[in-house]
């Protein structure tokens, strides 16, 4: 018995320190034909169901090598033993008709006599090992050697068994380290979740490692708030893809449409050209302003958000559209309609159906009530608008059984907004629509034209033109339009002799847009940083050549913003004048 | 752009046609110098002018110190509206000599 425990001991070893459950095989069958005394042996391994699988060769030792041999289950001497799960002494192989003479007809090894035990754990049968012509006496096995091969065998598979395991468990080690980096991965995608001072903030607690759920929301240079929050069905792996997908469309057509109808519409159309059958997301984006209050919302198939009036109403905001992920052939496409509401100092709460199906006690949902009753206790209490939905959250998470669904909230409170614009001195209580623009077909709003155009001066005359007409079509008069022309055409000239010194290199784009009732005209460049505080207007008194530009800027728009460019690189000029 | 020159016994009217801008200014600036160091004056017609920036304005400033500094005569005509409107934004229409016509202007600085 003592070959017996030190063989288990030895592979369990081995299979610790190499990992690989081949060679541990091989080296157990080296060791039990070293005990045994026999010329060969081969260890067989049933691979697949007992009756449809098959016995192959693992590993081999004697004269001939026999590895990767496959056998149908239940035949030969080794499926015999197997099937029956029952060792066999056979004296005279030669004459067994299961003995396969075909491996040896071209060798000087004649099998005499084979011994065979099977490997099993239990009920589950794993192979079986076998040994051929004992080397000693008279070369015939006895029932002290089936015995011993017995128990050796039974070593074997307990070891291989135990390594099949530890092997399952590294794999779903692996696999639960991969789920947890995935999910790191999207809460990356997150922004940050906001604090008692922010506009916006979210709270996101998935159900599991990974999350179906997002929200996100960036600031444009000139203040404004682009927001989505989105639910993708499902809960897996796939759905997180779906989401990790979404979540970067937002982000990057996000900042390039400013209007949330027609993002929603182009998002849509980018998931459904590589569709994931059956998924869909449900998603809301939107567009807020703290400047003035207004926020421009779209709703693609999600839970409506709630609008918590100033006079402590709920207004739910109904989808208008199918979700992100249904083809446009079969809604008809077109951008998602919009709502234009003003949050007067009130706020808003997008949230998904795990916020308000999560149970707050065993099978007791919150529900739209219970959600709305902790926002306005919240608020009673002089919670921030971060503080409100961070305790929703919570109380679902704390219900004592495991979230049912992810919870995601976004809230934006415009009471400190308000109070800001209560400060201005022409603060309107009241705000009107804003006027539709003249001379074109409904109203514009974001990015009306662009010129990306080489950094000289042969290329102004194409920018002078580009405003000319721009200006004209937004409604400006002749004066007015050559006043812009004069005013764009000076600050790309500061470009083209002061940014890029000269060089004629360098790119410059030219962005018009229409912003609210505002005309406005970023100008980028790639060169150095220019310092600022060194461009400054002349003293007209001063009459002498040169330096007028600048003054001609200030003289014609409203407002003269250097900005950060986008990504830190050149220098990024905002010009605006109201229309 | 176009600059046209013709001596009106001594005193160069240089008419200029087209647009004024950074890539036309410098042909501005060098003609009027030019003129200004054969001539005995220079009247500058802008009638023609569609457009002109703060570069072009530049080139006027220059060419009226230079002329100043010599003695000479120097002075716009014709001024169509949209320079006009540049040279107001400038505060420099209180500072130039302006004439409505080319005759105005010939007898003025005669």
């Amino acid at each position: 018995m003592n070959e017996q425990l030190e063989l288990l001991i030895e592979m369990g070893r081995h299979y610790a320190e190499t990992q690989d459950i081949e060679v541990t095989m091989s080296r157990a069958l080296e060791r039990i034909t070293e005990l045994m005394g026999v010329d060969g042996g081969a260890l067989f391994v049933l691979e697949g169901g007992e009756e449809d699988g098959n016995l192959v060769c693992h590993a081999s030792h004697g004269p001939i090598d026999i590895r990767g041999l496959t056998i149908p289950a239940g035949t030969g001497i080794v499926g015999r033993s197997v099937a029956a799960n029952k060792s066999e002494v056979v004296w005279d192989a030669q004459n067994d008709p299961s003995f396969n003479k075909d491996l040896e007809k071209d060798l000087d090894f004649t099998t005499r006599s084979i011994l065979c035990a099977p490997m099993s754990v239990k009920d589950e049968r794993l192979g079986a090992i076998e040994v051929v012509n004992k080397s000693s006496g008279d070369g015939l096995f006895d029932d002290e050697d089936l015995q011993l091969l017995e128990a050796l065998a039974a070593s074997a598979a307990l070891a291989i068994s135990n390594a099949r395991m530890a092997a399952e468990v590294a794999d779903k080690e692996v696999m639960r380290r991969e789920l947890e980096r995935a999910g790191e991965i999207q809460r990356g995608l997150l922004p940050e979740p906001g604090d008692d001072d922010s506009i916006i903030a979210g709270v996101n607690h998935p159900a599991r490692v990974v999350s179906g759920d997002f929200y996100d929301f960036f600031t444009l240079y000139d203040g404004r708030i682009v927001f989505t929050l989105a639910d993708v069905s499902g809960k897996g792996m796939n759905a997180a893809l779906l989401m990790a997908k979404s979540a970067s469309l937002f982000r990057c057509l996000g900042k390039e449409d400013m209007r949330p109808g027609r993002l929603l519409q182009r998002i849509n159309a980018e998931v459904c050209e590589t569709a994931m059958r059956g998924m869909f997301v449900t998603m809301v984006a939107g567009i807020y302003d703290p400047k003035s209050g207004r926020l421009v919302i779209a709703n693609a198939g999600h839970e409506p958000p709630l609008f918590h009036t100033p006079e402590g109403e709920f207004v739910a905001m109904e989808a208008s559209a199918p979700p992100v992920g249904i083809p446009p052939e079969l809604t008809g496409g077109g951008p998602v309609a919009e709502d234009v509401i003003n949050l007067r100092g009130g706020s808003l709460y997008i949230f998904t159906d795990g916020a308000t199906e999560g149970y707050i006690a065993e099978g007791v949902e919150l529900g739209a009530d219970g959600f709305q009753a902790m926002i306005e206790d919240g608020l009673k209490n002089g919670q921030s608008g971060q503080a409100r939905i961070t305790a929703v959250a919570e109380r679902l998470s704390r219900a004592g059984t495991a979230l049912r669904d992810d919870v995601t909230v976004l809230v934006i409170d415009d009471a400190k907004p308000l109070q800001e614009r209560q400060k201005q001195a022409d603060y309107d209580p009241d705000p009107k629509p804003q006027r539709e623009l003249p001379r074109m077909d409904g109203p514009i709003e974001g990015q009306l034209c662009t010129l990306s155009v080489p950094a000289r001066a042969a290329s102004l005359k194409l920018i002078r033109q580009a405003i000319g007409d721009t200006a004209n079509t937004c409604g400006f008069n002749k004066e007015e339009c050559q006043d812009l022309v004069l005013a764009v055409d000076e600050a790309c000239q500061n470009v083209v002799r002061h940014a890029y010194n000269g060089r004629e290199d360098g790119d410059m784009d030219v962005e018009i847009r229409c912003e609210g009732s505002d005309f406005v005209v970023l100008i980028r460049d790639f060169a150095p940083a220019v310092d600022v505080e060194k461009i400054k207007p002349r003293d007209l008194d001063d009459v002498r050549p040169g330096g007028l530009g600048v003054h001609f800027i200030r003289e014609v728009m409203d407002d003269v913003e250097h900005m950060p460019p986008p990504d830190g690189q050149g220098n990024l000029l905002r010009l605006k004048k109201a229309m | 752009m176009d600059i046209s020159v013709s001596d009106n016994n001594g005193i160069q009217v240089v008419a200029i046609t087209g647009e004024v801008d950074l890539s036309t200014s410098p042909q501005v600036r060098d003609a009027l110098l030019k003129e200004l160091a054969t001539g005995h004056g220079v009247i500058v017609d802008l009638s023609g002018v569609a457009y002109i920036d703060s570069s072009g304005v530049a080139s006027l400033v220059e060419a009226f110190q230079t002329a100043k500094s010599k003695g000479q005569g120097f002075a716009l005509a014709q001024v169509s509206e949209t320079p006009m409107r540049v040279l107001k934004l400038a505060r420099l229409d209180q500072v130039f000599v302006i004439y409505d016509s080319i005759d105005d202007a010939l007898s003025g600085l005669a």
